[in-house]
């Protein structure tokens, strides 16, 4: 196994988003302070995209298969931008030009954007790609086109995370005091799971069989929305708000600690199990599963950046030290590109190989 | 001097109207070049360009099974936390809550986050009154109330609108709510920005500096006068007179907020030898027994009369006229319950002047739901001991106490133990080292209901003895 570091540059500021682009192409980095720079995957600065005035929140490109658009080349994805101004930004990664702004909720920050996972329904055989853009307390989904599709009931308190089912018929919203299932096409409430606490980190198993909050009182809770069952796991040091399942679904890493913990999720779950503790010297601040293959990235507030297999306890290459503690690890869709963001506005793309 | 690097941070309250905003631009104007972020309310409007301005709209979470003296301020939790993914530290930050806003979640926000715990730092809580109206919003509701109780600072705004006396009585009625907070006289809140930034609420070096007044002891009675009397009969008159009668005792209170029940006051007439400190504090004390004692009813008309029996006057709207009959000539101190008008006449009817008075702090403010109980005490504290009392009385006495906050010496430690609380949470830091100063506590609790004895005597029980 190899780890080697392929390019680095610096941003104005914090790093607050990563975002490869479906093909793998190109690597959107937003600054907290807005601006945001797409990047090959060589390194080279392609464009610097003004962002959102008072600071970006949050990426996301749309997705690589779109049934309507056959005019839309794969190689031009659009990238999508959320921010401090109540607004989403459809970028064009070619250009760098805006091509449609949206403004969401009045006076409302727009943090949480998911875009629909791209998976052909079975029945119609197409899906319009939709995206979900949470705004204060608000959900609406948009169309390519920028044009608000449906805007859901306000939830109760902000909106603190998103996470669409994997095959794209539902997406979870979490808030203080619980979580919403909304039904992506009929758009009414599946379920309501409460929770007495915020819910700054919410996943799906990539089999959709789990449901994954990471809470304020340091606590992960478990859903298993099929079996009507539940599993709450207590005991961290800090409120978790890192979650990352492995592909297998078998394998969620939790931060929430120095450890990162590893819970076996086959079977009946995580409860009795005694968890793989992974070790840091500080507070783990991010945990990446690659999308197709079994490692695990882990990054620490002692700026320490660490690669694992969920089965064996010690790292599995030397550790990566930035000058920093890491706000965000992205793998690239192939797997093979581990992109890192730095508090301090560095980012960082290592070549996993071997 | 102080290391901690954390991000300072003010909070600003008071009534919509009383002066926050003015006093949040003038803030602004004075730290230009430094880089503060302001929270604010709906209603505000920085008049500063080049700031960053977030809008704040008042979220609340029960942290812990909807137990109120667990509730944080959601929205401060998100936007404080965006704050900090900055490449460079800000310099403060500045909120600035809505006049019926609870400082109870806004302060427990910075306690309950490990997050935001780690990396800001409750510099002070400053609350704007106008002075003309605040007296008045006493009695809308719970609100203002609240606001000078969590006040580390307060400022008493529009003072040019009000009286000297007026003023004076107002101060005095704030600062028994709340001892620990230093209050500030400004109009149109024009004052030096340090006496209102990185004050340091719960520092060390002001911390020590608290105002002494609060450790003046408290009296079951409020004004005691001395009067110079031969044997006779004389007429004590309680209550406003008519016009023209100026030479009496009137009342320092505004009559607006007397306290208790207005058709009674107790009273006692004891001799005194002289008007040396010595005699004076000796009948001040007899006074204590006298009125902790049984009382005696006595109706208008019916005698007053000079010894250690507590008398309590049966009066109609507040007014009574009583004889006096004095058996022996000599100097008589009369201790009254309540700062009241209180005259005594000779059997001529001319009006005899006292010839010394003083007046109280009354141990129950019954006027006030708020008060402050302070306790200085030298010598040094067990640790555990004071753990176990402070975690059991926030625990249990939590809803009812707004702040606490204190500097401790403790036997294992040769630093300053800087302590804070706000409702159940609660903080506590050891700061400079005491060095050749004398080891000793300071401890001030501010809230509703508070029970003065049970406190002092449980912060006592923890020192080493």
């Amino acid at each position: 196994m190899n780890l080697t570091k392929t390019w680095v540059a610096q941003l104005d500021d914090y790093v607050i988003d990563l975002a490869w682009s479906p093909a793998g192409r190109v690597l959107a980095s937003a600054s907290a302070a807005g601006p945001v720079t797409l990047f090959d995957a060589q390194g080279a600065r392609l464009h610097t995209l003004p962002g959102h005035a008072d600071g970006t929140n949050a990426l996301a490109w749309t997705p690589g298969v779109i049934a309507d658009s056959g005019d839309r080349k794969p190689d031009s994805p659009i990238l999508t931008s959320g921010g401090q101004d109540g607004r989403v930004r459809f970028w064009d990664a070619n250009t760098g030009r805006q091509t449609v702004e949206t403004e969401m909720a009045p006076a409302a920050w727009v943090e949480h954007l998911a875009w629909r996972p791209a998976a052909i329904d079975p029945v119609s055989g197409i899906r319009n790609p939709l995206l979900a853009a949470a705004a204060g307390r608000r959900l609406s989904f948009l169309s390519t086109d920028g044009s608000i599709a449906h805007t859901f009931t306000d939830a109760p308190k902000t909106l603190s995370a998103l996470a669409w089912h994997p095959r794209g018929g539902a997406i979870a919203v979490a808030y203080f005091g619980g979580v919403c299932l909304w039904d992506a096409d009929d758009f009414h409430a599946r379920r309501e799971y409460a929770y007495g606490s915020a819910i700054p980190a919410l996943v799906w198993s990539p089999d959709g069989r789990w449901l994954v909050a990471g809470a304020q009182d340091n606590a992960v809770h478990l859903w298993l929305p099929e079996e009507d069952q539940e599993f709450h796991m207590s005991g961290y040091e800090t409120k978790v708000r890192e979650l990352s399942f492995s592909h297998d679904s078998r394998w969620l890493a939790t931060g929430g600690a120095r450890d990162a913990c590893v819970w076996d999720c086959s079977g009946t779950g995580p409860e009795g199990r005694e968890p793989l503790a992974l070790p840091h010297a500080d507070r783990v601040c991010a945990v990446a599963f690659q999308h197709s293959h079994g490692l695990l990235a882990t990054a620490a507030n002692d700026n320490e950046v660490e690669l694992w297999s969920p089965t064996r306890q010690q790292p599995l290459v030397a550790t990566v030290r930035l000058t920093a503690p890491a706000s965000k690890l992205a793998w690239s869709p192939d797997d093979t590109l581990l992109a890192v963001g730095s508090q301090k506005g560095g980012v960082l793309v290592l070549k996993v190989e071997g | 001097m102080s290391a901690d690097q954390r991000i300072p941070v003010t909070v600003l309250t008071g009534f919509l109207g009383a002066g926050k905003t003015t006093l949040l631009n003038r803030i602004l104007t004075g730290q230009h070049g430094r880089k503060i972020a302001v929270i604010e309310n709906e209603f505000g409007e920085v008049g500063v360009d080049n700031q960053l301005v977030i809008q704040a709209d008042e979220e609340i979470f029960a942290m812990n099974n909807g137990c109120l003296c667990c509730t944080v301020r959601g929205d401060l939790l998100r936007i404080l936390g965006r704050l900090l993914k900055r490449k460079d530290r800000l310099d403060g930050v500045l909120i600035e809550t809505t006049g019926l806003a609870n400082p109870g979640p806004v302060a427990q926000t910075f306690f309950s986050d490990p997050e935001i715990r780690d990396a800001y730092r409750l510099d002070s809580i400053v609350t704007v009154v106008d002075a003309r109206h605040v007296a008045q919003h006493f009695d809308d509701g719970r609100e203002t109330k609240e606001q000078i109780a969590f006040a580390d600072v307060i400022l008493l705004n529009k003072t040019d609108l009000m009286g000297a006396a007026d003023l004076d009585r107002l101060e005095t009625r704030l600062h028994r709510m709340n001892t620990a907070a230093r209050i500030h006289r400004t109009r149109n809140c024009d004052l030096p920005l340090d006496r209102v930034l990185d004050v340091g609420g719960f520092n060390l070096s002001r911390a020590t500096d608290l105002d002494p007044r609060f450790l003046e002891p408290e009296y079951p009675f409020e004004w005691a006068g001395v009067y110079e009397l031969a044997a006779g009969t004389y007429q004590l008159c309680i209550g406003h007179h008519s016009a023209g009668q100026q030479n009496g005792h009137e009342s320092g209170e505004d009559a607006h907020h007397h306290h208790g029940d207005e058709d009674e006051l107790d009273v006692a007439l004891l001799p005194v030898k002289s008007l040396d400190a010595i005699d004076l504090a000796a009948a001040r004390d007899l006074a204590v027994q006298v009125f902790s004692d049984w009382e005696k009813r006595v109706k208008p008309g019916e005698a007053v009369t000079p010894g250690a029996t507590l008398q309590r006057l049966q009066l109609a709207d507040g007014h009574g006229d009583f004889p006096v009959t004095i058996p022996a000539t000599g100097r008589y101190m009369l201790f009254t319950a309540h700062d009241v008008p209180t005259h005594l006449h000779a059997a001529d009817q001319s009006l005899v002047r006292y010839v010394h008075d003083q007046t109280y702090r009354h141990e129950h403010s019954h006027d006030e739901e708020v008060s402050s109980v302070g306790i200085t005490l030298p010598g040094e504290l067990d640790a555990k001991r004071l753990n176990d009392w402070i975690g059991g009385l926030l625990a249990k006495k939590g809803q009812d106490i707004f702040r606490c906050k204190g500097v401790l010496a403790v036997r294992s430690s040769d630093k300053r133990l800087v302590f804070q609380g706000v409702h159940m949470t609660f903080d506590a830091k050891f700061d400079q080292p005491w060095g050749g100063a004398p080891r000793t506590n300071i401890f001030v609790f501010i809230g509703r209901n508070l029970n003065r004895e049970e406190l002092i005597n449980g912060f006592k029980a923890c020192m080493v003895s």
